[in-house]
């Protein structure tokens, strides 16, 4: 099955440039189904290769399995080869991003009925999962890299997948800026990395490298993360990229894209684990983010932006376990955030579908009745996000809390804080959109259409539904703590080594530790029932400040937004045409009148020619001579 | 110039000497003469000139190859073709295209004669002299020893000598056959050119 | 008598020249002797064949040597290694694109196609003869065999009188640098008793040159022998009149072989037989760099015909070849194999584009023709862009990864000055190249010249092969691994 690595990225890069060659024949459902089926085909292909690599993983410690393609480049020290490595990391990403990639265009079969561009929709679809199948397998930094970039390219045609209107062009922009900004990071740690150990490969990296040096190839690391996996600073366009298509904010913005950063953390751990000051960075900045994200979720009006903050939230979480030490936890939360994000961006996809197109939450309300598979399966993916026992989120969070504890209890409390917000945040998102009156039926203050009647989505859009409702509800059973042996822990921890730190806490502190969990989740979910239950507005819970995500964009506007245009402004008027203008031209000028005065010497007449061989030859004689002489 | 004098008897000088002068009053004569017959003799002179030079070395054979190949055969090929274009042409020799392009030659030759001349008598070697080659022994071999280095060491050289021939041929023919009228390129066009 | 012992020869280590020479010589003879003309499709058919031949048997000779390591043959005049098979790889697949290219022009210009074919395989022959000589003799003799077959070819196109003065200015300058050449040869000769180019190494190394004055005259006039060759700045006087006035097939023939065949020779010169003089010869070789690097991106800029401009845009790549010399190191050597190869390609392919847009007298080729070319012929004019943009440098075609191993190289080496020359003049360059790109995708004033050359923009075997030189410049500029080895390879199979 080795050999057969690369169909994993083959299938859907094939499905992606098939559908490209036929994008003129192709039409709904037809290039639906051909997307869905490549993705489908890679997902087998990764379930092949992981029961492979169950087989050998039991034979020996060795468990990292490596398809050589070809080489790629070959230059001085660099050898970036075309490798795809499959180890229990990397083949975790790609069952989970295969699977829920498969479900993803099965739903977005039904949800993307009707569109304009519904083969370009798929198209970008495959392209992505193919790069991000790239980015997870690549077997060195370049190659991941080259991935990196191809999740970011995809996701921007995506964002501005609706790009006649003004929001979601602009949108994919800052999503794009965004990126290249935290790409900065990457080519640093890249160049940094490359320097001190003159290689990329991940399997080769040791960090034998001067402290300093270390924790600056992790903050370059943590930079790149923190603009693809939406972290402070860089965390602001991921509520602008919900302007993409549904489909879309679950499979690249919750589910797989923006975990890329978590799992580029996890794939440098040799490096990120030898560096303690990075790591207490890295816990600080997943902390801050999942906090900040928490409370803005808070007072978000709008279903998927209140979503998008909680994934940020949840992604803060990951990075505080990367910090902690324990990437198990962080990889066991990402799978699980996976399940139930994915869920309940696709439920709030079927709302809106349902109300064609609605995502104000104060336009919604008492869906419960008329959505049943919808309202069904989203409860469970909001019991499990906010950590009700036994859903997956709480095994998975719990996980995370115990790691962080074991850290530093004042960090616990910070993570136990935003669990509570959580509970409440997500308590309030469901109420508001499933129970209550119905809001919709009437006109909205601002001239929103009525819904009458509201209808369930069909079944391509259900199915999907469901399957990620049952891993949210049995997501847990993936890492219970009290097993081992079996499950994720034992299956990840061969590949980080003494890098993996685990929390060694007894019975009682864990059973403490989980009960602490629980209750926060309960008390989370109860407060929201006292102060929403049956209320739709309530301006004091909902500050502007949170609203406006804390003012960031203004914050940015402002130190780099407005000096950046008055830069810009400036060097626009006055420096351009100046100064660089007066140098351009200068050297076409220098250029030009060199060229003219150089021209003169061709005059066409063999005679001249040849006093230009005699004059160089003398001169070169001349020269020996003076040297030897 | 006093260690050439130490190493080469009188009369070698002199007859290197008589040698290298018919060459070079030859070739500058090929230069200024008006007709082009007294252009293709004063060829003829440079080319006795290098015989002497080879006697000189005592390459005798290589000496009688000189004059019967050179000024035997190709002189008087060149001869045919400027008696067959007519003798009387005259190239007027009193335009200058470009003004003060003969001083400048002049100049520029005899500098860079010069250099070459002052890098070979700056020249030697720390141990040995500047140069290591000498003359051949004895005249009647001559002829064995050309025989077996064209069979030896310069065999590649020597087959590789007629392939050059037979595209030279080619060349010649190629150029020289026209059967289409039309492709002719009006004279004066090419004179003008060159 | 003395029993004569013949040297052995190794006709398998031959094969590529004998290949050309030889089958170059068939053709002419079957040409004389069929009663009516040999039809231009069976010429062409034969001359591919032949580059194949030449081909196969020089890869295997390279095969060869990677078992066997390096030699020479015929009393080591010419050398088996790893670098002679290399380039006689690279002036096959230059024979092969070459005969292509012609194939459609030779039939419109109703030029006799065996004369053509005959001249271009004994020239090439001749270009691999410069590469695989051991012997200054036998290098100058390679030198000659390919110049005066440059020459005739250079004439073929009787209908422009161009065609005819470039003959003769390439002939007239040609003779007087192999003259010189054939000086610094003598003057070697005399300073180390021996034209074998393991004899003079070894003899430097023996005598310790104090003041090699007489061997510096040599190797100052060899140089400018190889400076002419390769068009190095100022010995390039004549390129851009001889590259305009030649046939353009032939031009493009002659920008690849010619250059090949040079530089090769040069390399090996300097590389293998006067290693010990490299104080002397590289502040020459670096010097003249600079002025080549210079004057062929600033020059380029001011053209107003495409071939003159590529004339200097070879000036330019010459340039940066001798950037790979000054190196000196096996990485310069194979960053300058990867080079000829890939500028090559492109040279050939581009200039068999111009062809079809030289007019019906092949005699125009201003930058207004190619106006809005790809506006008129969407693939020819995106072909022309790829392959402007390859020379010019531009990441993911092959001219990005040459600049960059040169330049690699040469910092490797040390001299970040010439990095720094090397980099500003592709700078310059790239804005003459991106301003012909710009022509062709010009959407007003589209050249409205008489279209009576549209057939040859329908020239199958031209296209084919353009085509196959896209392909290559863009394969090779992203996986460009696989080339680079083959010329790491060589290098390092290089007969010392």
């Amino acid at each position: 099955m080795n050999h057969l690595i690369f169909l994993i990225i083959a299938f859907p890069l094939l499905g992606g440039v098939s559908l490209i060659a036929m994008s003129r024949r192709v039409r709904e459902p037809l290039a639906g189904w051909v997307a869905t089926a490549a993705v489908g085909l890679s997902f087998l292909t990764t379930l092949g290769v992981f029961i492979t690599l169950l087989g050998s993983h039991s034979g020996g410690p060795s468990h990292a399995v490596t398809q050589h393609l070809f080489d790629w480049i070959n230059v001085g020290a660099l050898h970036a080869n075309m490798d795809l490595t499959v180890d229990p990391l990397s083949i975790t990403m790609c069952l989970f991003v295969t699977g829920i990639s498969t479900l993803i265009h099965l739903y977005s079969i039904g949800y993307m009925h009707g569109e304009k561009d519904f083969t370009k929709f798929f198209i970008y679809l495959n392209l992505f999962v193919a790069s991000m199948l790239i980015l997870v397998l690549g077997g060195n930094m370049l190659l991941t890299f080259t991935g990196w970039e191809g999740v970011g390219v995809c996701s921007y045609w995506l964002v501005s997948y609706y790009f006649q209107k003004d929001s979601a062009a602009s949108a994919g922009k800052k999503a794009f800026i965004y990126n290249r900004v935290a790409d900065v990071g990457f080519l640093l740690a890249m160049f940094v990395i490359f320097f001190n150990e003159h290689t990329l490969t991940y399997s080769k990296m040791t960090a034998h490298m001067s402290s300093l040096t270390l924790t600056m190839a992790v903050l370059a690391l943590l930079f790149a993360a923190a603009g693809k996996s939406a972290q402070i600073p860089l965390f602001n366009w991921l509520p602008d990229a919900m302007e993409g298509p549904t489909p879309v904010s679950a499979l690249i913005h919750a589910a797989t894209m923006v975990t890329a950063g978590v799992y580029l953390l996890c794939r440098m751990h040799v490096v990120v684990s030898a560096s303690p000051t990075g790591q207490w960075v890295i816990c600080g900045i997943g902390l801050a983010t999942a906090f900040v994200a928490a409370t803005i979720a808070t007072s978000q009006s709008d279903i998927k932006k209140g979503l998008a903050f909680s994934t940020v939230s949840q992604i803060g979480y990951m990075v505080l376990a990367v910090g902690t030490g324990d990437y198990v936890a962080a990889m066991f939360l990402m799978v699980a955030h996976a399940f139930f994000k994915a869920l309940l961006f696709l439920g709030s996809g079927s709302v809106i579908h349902a109300l064609d197109g609605e995502q104000e939450m104060g336009r919604m309300g008492g869906l419960r009745k008329y959505l049943p598979w919808t309202y069904g399966t989203f409860l469970f993916g909001w019991l499990a996000i906010i950590g009700v026992p036994p859903f997956a989120g709480f095994w998975a969070k719990g996980s995370v809390l115990d790691a962080v504890f074991g850290k530093s209890p004042w960090l616990w409390a910070g993570g136990l804080f935003t669990a509570l917000l959580t509970a409440y945040y997500m308590s309030r998102l469901f109420y508001l959109t499933f129970t209550g009156s119905a809001r919709f039926t009437e006109q909205g203050p601002n001239g929103e259409a009525a819904v009458a009647h509201p209808h369930e989505s069909p079944w391509t859009m259900r199915l999907p539904l469901v399957i990620l409702a049952f891993c949210s509800i049995f997501g847990g059973l993936l890492n219970l703590p009290w097993v081992h042996g079996f499950g994720l822990e034992a299956f990840l921890s061969p590949v980080f080594g003494s890098s993996l730190v685990v929390p060694a806490d007894s019975m009682t502190k864990q059973f403490l530790l989980a009960g602490a969990d629980a209750l926060v989740a309960v008390l989370g979910l109860t407060i929201a029932w006292v102060l929403w239950r049956g209320r739709s507005e309530r301006p004091e819970l909902t500050p502007a400040f949170l609203a406006k995500v804390w003012y960031w964009d203004n914050f940015y506007d402002t130190i780099i937004g407005r000096p950046a245009t008055a830069l810009a402004n400036f060097t626009a008027e006055v420096v351009d045409p100046l100064v660089l203008d007066g140098a351009v031209d200068g050297t076409a000028a220098a250029v030009g009148g060199l060229a003219t005065r150089l021209r003169k010497v061709h005059n066409g007449q063999i005679r001249s020619y040849g006093v230009g061989i005699i004059f160089g030859l003398l001169v070169i004689l001349v020269s020996f001579l003076v040297v030897v002489g | 110039m006093t260690s050439l004098l130490a190493t080469v008897a009188i009369p070698d000088l002199l007859v290197f000497l008589l040698g290298a002068l018919l060459c070079l009053v030859g070739a500058v004569s090929i230069l200024t003469v008006k007709n082009p017959v007294h252009a293709a003799l004063s060829l003829v002179m440079t080319l006795f000139g290098i015989a002497v030079l080879f006697i000189e070395l005592q390459a005798d054979f290589l000496a009688a190859v000189q004059i019967i190949v050179y000024a035997g055969a190709i002189v008087v090929l060149f001869l045919f073709v400027i008696m067959f274009l007519g003798v009387d042409r005259e190239e007027d020799l009193a335009v200058e295209p470009i003004v003060g392009q003969r001083p400048l030659a002049a100049v520029l030759i005899t500098a860079l004669m010069a250099s070459i001349v002052a890098l070979g008598l700056v020249g030697h070697f720390e141990v040995g002299p500047a140069t290591q080659t000498g003359m051949l022994h004895g005249g009647a071999g001559n002829v064995a020893d050309l025989g077996r280095s064209v069979f030896t060491t310069y065999l590649f050289a020597f087959e590789a000598t007629a392939g050059l021939l037979i595209i030279a041929v080619v060349g010649a023919v190629v150029l020289a056959r026209r059967n289409n009228p039309d492709d002719h390129v009006a004279e004066s066009q090419v004179e003008e050119l060159a | 008598m003395n029993h004569l012992a013949l040297p052995t020869v190794s006709y398998a280590a031959l094969a590529p020249i004998l290949f050309l020479l030889l089958g170059g010589v068939a053709l002419m003879v079957l040409s004389a002797l069929s009663r009516r003309p040999l039809a231009a499709g069976t010429v062409t058919g034969y001359s591919v064949l032949i580059g194949f031949g030449a081909l196969i048997s020089a890869l295997a000779e390279y095969g060869h040597v990677n078992g066997a390591g390096p030699s020479s043959t015929v009393a080591s005049a010419i050398a088996v290694d790893g670098f002679s098979a290399a380039i006689a790889v690279t002036v096959s697949v230059v024979v092969i694109l070459a005969s292509l290219l012609s194939h459609g022009y030779l039939r419109r210009m109703q030029i006799d196609a065996p004369a053509y074919h005959v001249l271009a395989l004994t020239s090439a022959s001749g270009a691999i003869i410069m590469a695989a000589a051991n012997d200054l003799v036998v290098l100058f003799l390679g030198l000659e065999i390919l110049s005066i077959a440059l020459y005739v070819l250079a004439a073929l196109n009787r209908r422009s009188a161009k065609s005819e003065e470039a003959a003769l200015k390439y002939f007239i300058l040609g003779g007087f640098s192999s003259a010189i050449f054939l000086f610094g040869i003598a003057f070697t000769y005399g300073a180390t008793g021996s034209t074998n180019l393991q004899v003079i190494t070894r003899t430097l190394g023996e005598g310790v040159a104090a003041k090699p004055g007489l061997l510096l005259a040599g190797l100052g006039l060899l140089l400018v022998g190889f400076f002419f060759k390769v068009a190095a700045v100022p010995f390039h006087l004549w390129t851009p009149d001889v590259y305009e006035g030649a046939p353009t097939p032939v031009t493009g023939f002659m920008a690849a072989a010619a250059k090949v065949g040079g530089f090769a020779a040069l390399l090996r010169v300097l590389l293998t037989a006067m290693p010990q003089l490299s104080t002397n010869w590289t502040p020459v070789v670096y010097s003249v760099a600079v002025a080549t690097l210079i004057g062929g991106a600033v020059l380029m800029v001011v053209q107003r015909d495409a071939k003159r401009m590529l004339a200097y845009s070879s000036i330019n790549h010459a340039g940066f070849l001798l950037v790979g010399i000054v190196a000196a190191t096996s990485a310069g050597i194979s960053a300058d194999l990867f080079y000829l190869f890939t500028y090559s390609v492109t040279a050939l392919a581009t200039f068999g584009i111009v062809t079809m847009l030289a007019g019906p007298r092949d005699d125009d080729a201003g930058i207004d023709r190619l106006s809005g070319l790809a506006r008129r012929h969407p693939a020819i004019g995106a072909a022309m862009a790829i392959l402007l943009l390859a020379q010019a440098g531009v990441p993911f075609t092959t001219g990005f990864i040459a600049k960059f191993s040169v330049i690699e190289a040469v910092v490797g080496h040390g001299s970040i000055p010439l990095a720094i020359i090397a980099m500003a003049s592709a700078a310059v360059a790239v804005f003459a190249y991106l301003r012909l790109v710009a022509t062709l995708y010009r959407t007003e004033d589209i050249a409205t010249v008489d279209l009576g050359y549209d057939d040859s923009l329908t020239d199958g075997p031209a296209a084919f092969a353009i085509g196959l030189s896209v392909v290559v410049t863009i394969f090779f500029g992203i996986f460009p691994a696989a080339l680079l080895d083959f010329g790491r390879t060589a290098v390092a199979h290089l007969l010392p």
